[in-house]
């Protein structure tokens, strides 16, 4: 379905090369739902944009069904990490999600029905006739969100969708996710930073290295596909998931390869992260110092996470 | 508990009426002084070129509230607006090109550079010679004049297109006069509507100017006239009638651009917090 491979970018701009991704490979399958973790700055948001057709890579290449992804394909929605920029501020709420709509030359009752459907899904049924900026981020964020789902898209690729959104809507929106995903077998690559999320989401979780990145590691998310926020989170096999994905976010950043030493073992994480819906534990980027401590779950990673 | 409410809410209600007594003063209160100051002056001074505004009122219904309305005021204005319809639709019909297109762009500038330096009324002489005394003469002149901000402007604006809304519109796949109705000229349209407001008081400018140089009728040529005659309260009303003339016009465009712009105020607002 989405081939990537040996994708390298490389920005070039006053005299300075940015290597931003080195070299990744890997293959989603149709209707899969992938996560993608890595440090900030590894190049996730560059990937996305040379997936969604958005921006050439410098090397390497991009298919989707066999063909060569060389700008945009039609039945791909993105949610952009910038969700506030990525509104219509003279649109109202409604506006913003219905325009892709218009541009598919829906008739209008469908479009009204997608329109509700998807703010309803998201929690902002009531909201419709709003302009953005009298939003919070988070509600804005949900717009965004509203906007790629009514989309009805085949590939749906998500950066940071959840960043501003409180822990209670997060879990909300994690459940839509994957029911939409579940009813609509959609393909979706989803970027995140924070690895309860990743495993708790994905059927897959896909670990980007530090720069120079490349794949640290693939991990299968054996989970059962029925997912319960309480259950889920707080059995042995998430907790040892969890911990495996630290274990090698934490090997990236330290320059890839062996052990880190941080004795993760993976019981110690269930029981915090299960209840408060996971909004901040097992965080990829709070791992290099902002915020790390926030449970005692974190406490055995500790050595390797000041510097 | 509800006591208290009620007497907050007359509070906040002669609040609100005591502010906008005191805006009305800020308001009348300058513009008063002045024609009073003007009063005393003429009165004082008894100069012959020095009217009091009192006769200035008497003689602009007199000269205005006439045939003269016909015959000058609206060919002035409809001169002013056609002028300026043109230049806005010139200006924003190329400025979006030059906007959207770094090559176009780099291949226009300096000629827009130099063209912008010339300062209009030096080409109502050329222009008299080139398209003659009539009125596509003077068309010319305002559009001349006015297409340079509407133009400079809108290309600023069209530049400024956030990437992250381009990049929306490509995925969606919104493209042509969508993408240009949707996204440019919106979010140009603070730029453009700048561009458009110096636009106006340039327009009204070169109007009087072209009808001094180069008319038979029209509010200039009638000042003019009416200067040369030594009909001096004439000349007075006439220069007021211009002053009006102008503040009615920005009044409408203050009004369309407040309804154009309404999300833009919106959006700087709650960027600033309030
Ligand atoms: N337009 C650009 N020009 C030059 N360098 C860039 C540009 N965009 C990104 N980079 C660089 O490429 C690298 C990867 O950036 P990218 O935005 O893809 O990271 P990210 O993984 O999405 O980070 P985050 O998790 O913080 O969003 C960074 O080092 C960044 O500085
Ligand atoms: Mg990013």
């Amino acid at each position: 379905m989405l081939d990537v491979d040996g994708l390298r970018k490389t920005y070039s701009g006053r005299g300075r090369e940015v290597e931003a991704v080195r070299d990744l490979t890997f293959r989603l399958g149709e209707g899969e739902l992938a996560c993608l973790v890595g440090p900030s700055g590894c190049g996730k948001t560059t990937l996305l944009k040379c997936v969604s057709g958005l921006m050439r890579p410098t090397a390497g290449s991009v298919a989707l069904d066999g063909r060569p992804v060389t700008g945009p394909p039609p039945d791909m929605a993105v949610v952009f990490q910038e969700y506030g920029r990525s509104l219509f501020p003279w649109l109202t709420v409604r506006g913003n999600v219905e325009l892709p709509l218009k541009e598919k030359r829906l008739p209008k009752p469908r479009r009204r029905e997608l329109v509700d459907g998807a703010l309803e899904a998201v929690g902002l049924g009531h909201a419709g006739s709003q302009h953005p900026w009298e939003l919070s981020g988070g509600m804005q964020q949900r717009v965004a969100i509203a906007r790629a789902i009514a989309y009805e898209p085949r590939v749906l690729l998500m950066d940071e969708p959840f960043a501003a959104v409180d822990a209670q809507t997060r879990a909300d929106l994690e459940d839509l996710i994957r029911g939409l995903w579940q009813r609509f077998s959609m393909t979706v690559l989803f970027v995140t930073h924070d690895i309860d999320e990743a495993v708790y989401l994905g059927q897959r979780v896909i670990v980007l290295s530090a720069s120079p990145t490349v794949v640290q590691d693939d991990v299968s998310v054996d989970l059962p596909d029925e997912r319960d926020q309480l259950t889920t989170r707080s059995a042995p096999r998430f907790a040892e998931l969890r911990a495996h994905v630290y274990r090698e976010i934490q090997n990236a950043k330290n320059g890839g390869g062996g052990p880190s030493g941080t004795g993760a073992t993976g019981t110690g994480g269930a029981e915090g992260s299960g209840a408060d819906g996971g909004g901040g534990a097992g965080d990829a980027e709070g791992a290099d110092g902002e915020g790390g401590a926030d449970g005692p779950d974190r406490a055995p990673t500790a050595t390797g996470g000041r510097r | 508990m509800s006591a208290n409410e009620t007497a907050n809410t007359t509070a906040t209600v002669s609040a609100t009426a005591r502010r906008g007594a005191a805006a009305a003063a800020r308001m009348l209160g300058l513009p008063a002084l002045l024609i009073a100051l003007w009063w005393w002056a003429a009165v004082s001074s008894g100069s012959f070129f020095l009217t009091d505004p009192g006769t200035i009122a008497a003689t602009f219904t007199e000269v205005w509230v006439s045939e003269r309305f016909l015959t000058d005021v609206l060919p002035s204005v409809g001169l002013l607006l056609t002028g300026y319809a043109l230049a806005a639709v010139l200006g924003i019909g190329v400025g979006v090109p030059l906007g959207m297109s770094t090559r176009l762009r780099a291949a226009a500038e300096p000629v827009l550079e130099f063209l912008r330096a010339v300062p209009p009324p030096v080409l109502v002489p050329l222009l008299m010679l080139l398209v003659g005394l009539d009125a596509s003469m003077r068309t010319a002149v305002i559009v001349s004049g006015c297409v340079w901000p509407v133009l400079l402007n809108t290309v600023e604006g069209v530049r400024a297109v956030d990437p992250v809304l381009a990049d929306t519109c490509r995925v969606y796949g919104i493209r042509g006069r969508r993408r240009l109705g949707v996204l440019v000229l919106r979010s140009a349209s603070p730029q453009i509507m700048a561009g458009l407001r110096q636009a106006l008081s340039i327009a009204i400018i070169l109007m009087v100017i072209s009808e001094m140089f180069a008319s038979s009728s029209g509010l200039g040529y009638a000042v003019v006239q009416f200067q040369r005659s030594f009909a001096i309260p004439e000349m007075w009303s006439g220069i007021v009638l211009l002053g009006l003339l102008g503040v009615v016009l920005s009044a409408v465009f203050a009004r369309a651009e407040r309804h154009a712009l309404a999300w833009h105020r919106g959006l700087r607002a709650a960027s600033r917090g309030d």
